[in-house]
């Protein structure tokens, strides 16, 4: 702690704060224009400068610690005409086409330009010729841009594309494609989020709508668990009566969070309904004789509540094979660590100087996961070790080790990193005793994992204070999935590692904790509520009655990090709702929301009402959405199994894996976002399965066949090809173990 | 002392304007008044003050050239908002001035754009840039009026008479031999750009897990934050970038595309740090490059002189295969002899000589014969720890006998060590042999504690005597004592400084009577080394110095023999790795030139870069402005003693990446551009 003055008044800072920070905590404002409290100072813009008592000149405030006793001053005259200069100077030649830009009314330099009075061009200097660059999804004019490097910094420091660059040239600098011509990219779009100027915008957004018309509709992305905050931002469409609103784009608190591109580009998902009886009276006969529900984790918890109560009331099953494998998992999870929940979030990724992902591919299923490891190894240095039998180009620049595992031998690799990892615990003797037994000939020769990588993992980790273990949805539904979640366990109860267990789908946890699940033996009769059935309702695919999706609803969701967020309509619906057909079935409610308040509290749930939840970021960046689910002890009777034979994947594998930016088929059918629905594999891929590039082919999975074409792609080494998920039924991954032996026939080649 | 005709240079008034040629005032300062052998100056201008060195100068001119410079090297900044417009506020309005289109309010304006930038530009350029130019208007304002009132140009305006020569430096570049950009590589790590970081380096410092750690640093002598508090650990920034390049398993990050092979050849001899910093510049120009290395083992004295618990062969072998990577051929176990340089003359289009200081010499004493057994030369001893240590190459059954040692690596158990030295091949001595746990390790030292750490580092020297070396100062061996040629005790002569009684340098006198005799088993001397130029055929008659190094001009490292170049301590005479570093870049660049039109030159950049170290950037007196003081520097964490003595474990661990950042935040960017008009 250290304590000092601004302007006299007493303020203290923590280590590692600087000025500027401390002083925003303490409620002083320092004007800036290139600070963003998420990454490093970028030091440009030199608004931030304060005078001292301790020196001459003056000095900057974002990048400087305060020393004990130091006397800071914010405002001076002195100060006032520096800042303004520099208000002035970024104005020199800034054209003024404030009337069409998208940023105007939300402009930065329109902002700080007023707040300094600057009503003219002051200095002068030789203007230039500049090009606007079209990078896809982003546009970016170099003569808008103030060069503050926000964008540069996030790209690297967050996201880990680091896809742009500065250009140095003094005068003629600009953002520039790093080491390519064009932006080669995950398009996150978080460079638009943070450009402060309108330099770096949507291309389907430019021109569009101006700032001042758009509602903000604060809500929680529908497309992964990370349950990332967003905002909808949405207007009439024309001014005739009757209009609807529909979204124009998507923004998020950039300060604070971080959205991948599709809780950017994908929100265009939302279905049009109309109120028919007789389709209503359907509905309500098909579930009155349905032996079974069967339905995906895209529902918000008062659904999960309402579904349960239906099963209750009607006496049906409820399938969600997806949420069922979660459910099973986290309970063996309990059996050993004696309470729900894994103890990990993606802020302890974030905080983590030693992070080991397994079992996923987490740059696609969940690229929250993703960007808390960028962040991790940028700013702690982290060292980050990833297991996985496909190495993931993407990770380059984060993960410290790759450790290849033969596909399906999870079990035997969890085995043997939790004996790395538990090496020096105190262990009951019981435990000790499995560990010391672990035939770890065997288990490296089948994982195909060398005791020496083992080895340079807790050699690597030696130093780490804070760890992570993230455990990927790979393992959930695998053959061994209770005795991998009890040895996971092991590691966050003996370890100080703590774990994350990422879940599938949007609102897995929520599912998973509300709804009694029942094994999915299919039957007669079963209604789909965005899942297939014989009756089928909901936002997605073909269905008998649609039902809105999720940006058109009010409630509830549980994120990855045991947060109950909220979300809001942004998109009308004039059809029925889940709460409609339930009422009619005599489990009555006024509202979907009614239900928020009465989520179990058995399962960690509070009794909070949903117009009570906060569904914001303070100004410091605390979350004020929602709440967090409290643990809950539970009995720790789980023993550990001795580990099974490991299967041997022979011959054409695929792994079931989307794209970046595709999820499910709400993804698929937005307009932005890339759909390139083939199966990529490496051309030793390629030549096993004797097809090139552009074939066209049939793939024979166990449960089914899809007519694919096939891409080569030279980032993939090895003999597995990734095959996507999201455009195929109704998008739901991870219902089977995700890899599969697959027979493949070329059937032609693309033309 | 430079004869000018006006000067303000670090605060210097002199104005001999109106004054006859011999009565003119001298300048205190280096200033370049010759640029080179071919041309006088005419004005040197830089961050410090403008001098002028001949009445007919075009100062408006010289005032729009210098801030042209800032435009034109503007790749190195160009990162604030104030530098970058106001850099190009000050050219243009000082352009408009010099073609006689200005008024009046321009000089205000420049004024004013100058203080904004002096007061909140991000790096020195752009808080620098303003002051000669402020000097110029103040001083020679009516020139400047002159052009503004008559609309007319200034008076070389339309002239193509002089070249305008500009160089980028900072004062830790200007102090490091191999000329770092090191506020770039800082930034890297600021910017958590670490492959930016890497690249910055690798201009100029291929080497940089090596540089990253067993560096002396004179740069941070002279870093500019000392003035404030404390130097930037300036060093050990490095390693985050090459850390970065090898964690990862990213290829290299060279600082440049390798051009394609322009069909020439060179010959390298020895791939110690002057060798692969050679091979690896010529071949980045696309130089097909042969180096020949007399060891089994790549690297030199930093691979088996130098030992693993400061250099771990592992990080090193990353450097050397980021040279390899670029096509170098690297032929080992291969002594070159005079009969292969003459055919290497022949063979190849140039030969660099890179053969370092391998003969561990003498410290004369009484009955020092190499014969007795016990006495064993530092380099030899150093290679036969490290072969072992690192490569596992055991000592032959001849050199076991002849330094009775009881198995196949270096043993010293139940022996007692005595090392004469006090620099860092020395310290080397000693730990290793705390390693190869001797009973008892001496150091004699002439001269006192202040000077070996001078001589070595603070945490060098405060190590050794932690893992339990003792140190015996102002003492020097007198006497070896032998039975049957095996070594049994030194003689010690002890030694006091004896003021001068006329005020000069203190003299080292011998205490009489005070010498004393030490049982031991090992004499090794590590006093200095000297070079083994065998290679260099009689005939062709290379020139010495008198130290009987290769001698070269210390610009161009030609040797007196046409397309013989010579760099490292082999022309040096033994000095530090980034002194080798620095040396074979320099030699590199003038031969890649040679290989294509035979002749010798230096790039305008080289001979700036003397020319500001011959002026010296760094001013120790200069008052910081702009910093706020008293941010500690940061020290990574060391193992303990315990964890350390007894291994070979590197002994720093290196910046957690908290402190690193901490450490990079401190970089003041102290960038500056000076500039010669001739």
């Amino acid at each position: 702690m250290i304590n000092f003055t601004i302007n006299g008044q007493p303020v203290i800072a923590n280590k590692g704060e600087t000025i500027l920070q401390a002083a925003r905590k303490a409620g002083f404002y320092i004007p800036t224009m290139c600070y963003l409290e998420k990454t490093t100072p970028c030091a440009s813009c030199r608004l931030c400068v304060v005078e001292t008592d301790k020196t001459d000149g003056l000095i900057l405030s974002c990048q400087t610690p305060p020393t004990e006793g130091l006397g800071v001053t914010i405002n001076s005259e002195r100060l006032e005409q520096e800042r303004t200069n520099i208000m002035r100077l970024y104005d020199v030649n800034h054209p003024l086409e404030c009337g069409v830009c998208d940023k105007s009314g939300a402009c930065d330099l329109q902002n700080k330009t007023l707040e300094f009075g600057i009503s003219s061009q002051h200095f002068s200097a030789k203007d230039q010729h500049r090009t606007i660059e079209h990078w896809g999804l982003i546009n970016y004019d170099p003569s808008l841009c103030i060069l503050c490097e926000k964008c540069v910094h996030v790209c690297n420091e967050i996201i880990g594309d680091d896809a742009i660059t500065l250009q140095f040239g003094g005068y003629k600098s600009s953002v520039i494609p790093k080491n390519s011509d064009a932006l080669d990219c995950t398009f996150c779009g978080e460079c638009i989020a943070v450009c402060p100027v309108g330099a770096l915008v949507s291309s389907d957004f430019q021109y569009s709508a101006n700032a001042w018309e758009l509602t903000q509709i604060p809500a929680t992305c529908a497309h992964c668990s990370a349950g990332c905050s967003l905002t909808y931002e949405v207007r009439h469409t024309s001014n005739s009566i009757g209009a609807k609103a529909k979204i124009y784009r998507v923004t998020n608190d950039f300060e604070h969070t971080t959205l991948c591109g599709a809780g950017r580009f994908g929100f265009d998902f939302a279905v049009e309904g109309t109120k028919e009886e007789s389709e209503f009276a359907k509905a309500i006969a098909a579930l009155s004789n349905a032996s079974a529900i069967r339905f995906s984790s895209f529902i918000t918890n008062e659904e999960a509540m309402i579904l349960q109560g239906l099963k209750e009331k009607l006496g049906l099953k409820l399938y969600n094979e997806e949420a069922r494998a979660y459910q099973s998992f986290m309970s063996a999870y309990a059996s050993i660590s004696g309470k729900t929940g894994f103890g990990g979030s993606l802020d302890a990724v974030r905080q983590s100087d030693g992070i080991i992902v397994l079992g996923g591919r987490f740059t696609s299923d969940n690229p929250a996961v993703r960007y808390a490891m960028t962040t991790a190894a940028r700013h702690r240095g982290a060292k980050v070790v990833y297991m996985h039998p496909i190495e993931d180009e993407l990770l380059q620049n984060v993960v410290t080790q790759f450790v290849k595992y033969e596909v399906g031998t999870e079990e035997g690799v969890v085995a043997m990193l939790a004996k790395t990892l538990l090496a020096g615990a105190d262990l009951s003797d019981e435990v000790a005793a499995f560990f010391e037994a672990l035939d770890e000939g065997y288990l490296c020769a089948e994982c195909n994992v060398g005791d020496e990588e083992f080895a340079r993992i807790a050699k690597s980790f030696g130093r780490a204070k804070s760890k992570t273990l993230v455990i990927g949805s790979d393992v959930l539904n695998h053959k061994r999935s209770a005795n991998i979640a009890r040895l996971c366990a092991m590691v966050e109860a003996y370890t100080e590692f703590s774990v994350v267990v990422v879940p599938s789908n949007v609102n897995t946890i929520g599912v998973s904790l509300i709804c009694d699940l029942d094994v999915d033996n299919g039957g007669e009769n079963v209604v789909g509520y965005n899942a297939s059935g014989d009756y089928t309702m909901g936002s997605i695919g073909n269905v008998n009655l649609p039902l809105p999706s999720l940006n058109q609803q009010e409630g509830t969701f549980v994120s990855i990090n045991h947060q109950v967020l909220p979300t809001n309509v942004a998109v009308s619906y004039d059809g029925y709702t889940l709460n409609d057909l339930a009422s009619a079935l005599g489990l009555k409610s006024d509202n979907t929301i009614d239900y928020t308040h009465k989520l179990p509290l058995s399962k960690g749930f509070s009794a909070v009402a949903f117009d009570n939840l906060g569904n914001f970021f303070t100004p410091l960046g605390e979350d004020e959405r929602g709440y967090r689910l409290e643990s809950i002890d539970v009995e720790a009777s789980g023993t550990l199994e001795e580990i099974e034979d490991l299967p041997e994947f022979n011959g054409s594998v695929v792994y079931h894996c989307n794209p970046v930016n595709q999820f499910n088929g709400y993804t698929a059918r937005t307009s932005q976002l890339e759909k390139e629905a083939m199966l990529r594999g490496s051309a030793q891929f390629a030549a096993a399965a004797k097809i090139a590039d552009g074939d066209k082919i049939r793939v024979e999975f166990p449960h089914s066949t899809q007519e694919r074409i096939f891409k080569l792609d030279s980032s993939l080494k090895g003999t597995i090809a990734l095959v996507p998920a999201y455009d195929v039924g109704f998008g739901g991954l991870n219902e089977h173990y995700r890899f599969e032996k697959v027979k493949i026939m070329r059937m032609g080649s693309e033309s | 002392m430079s004869k000018v005709y006006f000067s303000t240079w670090r605060g210097e008034q002199i104005n001999n304007i109106g004054k006859s040629d011999d009565a003119w005032e001298k300048s205190a300062y280096n200033l370049p008044l010759e640029y080179n052998e071919h041309a006088h100056s005419k004005a040197f201008i830089g961050w410090d003050g403008v001098a002028l060195f001949n009445p007919d100068v075009d100062v408006v001119r010289l005032a729009t050239e210098y801030a042209a410079q800032y435009q034109v090297y503007s790749e190195a900044c160009g990162r604030c908002a104030p530098g970058r417009w106001g850099g190009r506020i000050l050219y243009d309005l000082l352009d408009k001035i010099a073609r006689g289109e200005g008024s009046l309010s321009d000089m205000e304006h420049l004024k004013e754009v100058s203080r904004t930038m002096q007061e909140t530009s991000k790096c020195e350029i752009g808080k620098t840039v303003p002051n000669p130019l402020l000097d110029l208007m103040t001083h020679f304002e009516s020139e400047f009026v002159a052009c503004i009132e008559n609309q007319k140009p200034s008076k070389h305006y339309h002239l193509e008479d002089t070249s305008y020569i500009a160089k980028i430096t900072a004062p830790c570049m200007d102090a490091c031999p191999a000329h770092v950009d090191i506020p770039a590589y800082i930034e890297g790590v600021r910017d958590l750009r670490f492959d930016d970081s890497l690249m910055a380096t690798r201009q100029t410092m291929p080497l940089a897990h090596t540089c990253g750690r067993v560096c002396p640093h004179p740069c941070e002598t002279e870093c500019r934050r000392t003035n404030l508090d404390e130097p930037i650990s300036i060093m050990e920034l490095k390693r985050l970038g090459a850390d970065y390049e090898t964690d990862h398993g990213f290829g290299f990050f060279h600082p440049s595309e390798k051009k394609p092979s322009i069909g020439k050849k060179v010959a390298v001899i020895g791939a110690g740090p002057a060798g692969l910093t050679g091979a690896y510049y010529l071949a980045l120009d696309g130089i097909d490059v042969d180096v020949y290395e007399e060891l089994p083992v790549l690297g030199g004295e930093v691979a088996v002189g130098v030992p693993e618990y400061r250099m771990p062969i592992d990080k090193y072998n990353q450097d050397i295969e980021a040279v390899r990577s670029l096509g170098v051929n690297f032929i080992t176990n291969s002594k070159v002899t005079a009969d292969m340089m003459r055919r290497f003359e022949n063979e190849y289009d140039a030969t660099l000589v890179a053969t370092g200081t391998r003969i561990s010499k003498k410290v004369y004493c009484d009955n020092e014969r190499q014969e007795i057994q016990g006495y064993w030369g530092a380099i030899d001893f150093l290679d036969k720890v490290n072969l072992q240590v690192k490569y596992d190459i055991m000592v032959p059954e001849a050199d076991q006998k002849r330094h009775m040692l009881p198995a196949d690596f270096v043993d010293l158990t139940g022996k007692t060590l005595v090392c004469v030295g006090g620099g860092f091949t020395s310290m080397d001595v000693v730990r290793c042999a705390i390693r190869a746990n001797a009973k008892k390790v001496v150091m004699l030292y002439r001269r006192d504690e202040k000077t070996i750490i001078k001589n070595t580092t603070y945490e060098e020297y405060h190590e050794a005597v932690e893992e339990g070396v003792e140190f015996i100062f102002h003492s020097a061996v007198a006497e070896m004592r032998d039975e049957n040629d095996v070594l049994k005790s030194l003689i010690v002569d002890r030694y006091e400084l004896v003021p001068d009684p006329n005020g000069g340098r203190p003299n080292l006198e011998k205490i009489e009577g005070a010498s004393f005799e030490m049982e031991c088993d090992y004499l090794i001397p590590a006093v200095s080394q000297s070079a083994d130029l065998k290679l260099l055929p009689e005939e062709w008659e290379i020139e010495r110095t008198s130290w009987a190094t290769i001698k070269t001009n210390g610009k161009d490292y030609m040797t007196s023999r046409k397309g013989v170049f010579a760099a490292g301590d082999c022309e040096y005479g033994p000095m530090t790795i980034v002194n080798a570093v620095g040396q074979a870049k320099r030699a590199a660049s003038v031969m890649s030139r040679y290989v294509l039109n035979g002749e010798i030159s230096l790039t305008d950049d080289e001979i700036m870069e003397d020319h500001l170290r011959k002026l010296k950037v760094y001013d120790k007196k200069e008052k910081i402005v702009g910093w706020l003081p008293g941010l500690p520097r940061q020290h990574s964490e060391v193992l303990t003693v315990d964890e350390r003595r007894d291994n070979n474990r590197e002994v720093k661990y290196g910046f957690t990446q908290e402190e690193a950042l901490a450490e990079a935040e401190r970089c003041m960017r102290c960038y500056y551009i000076a500039m010669v008009a001739h």
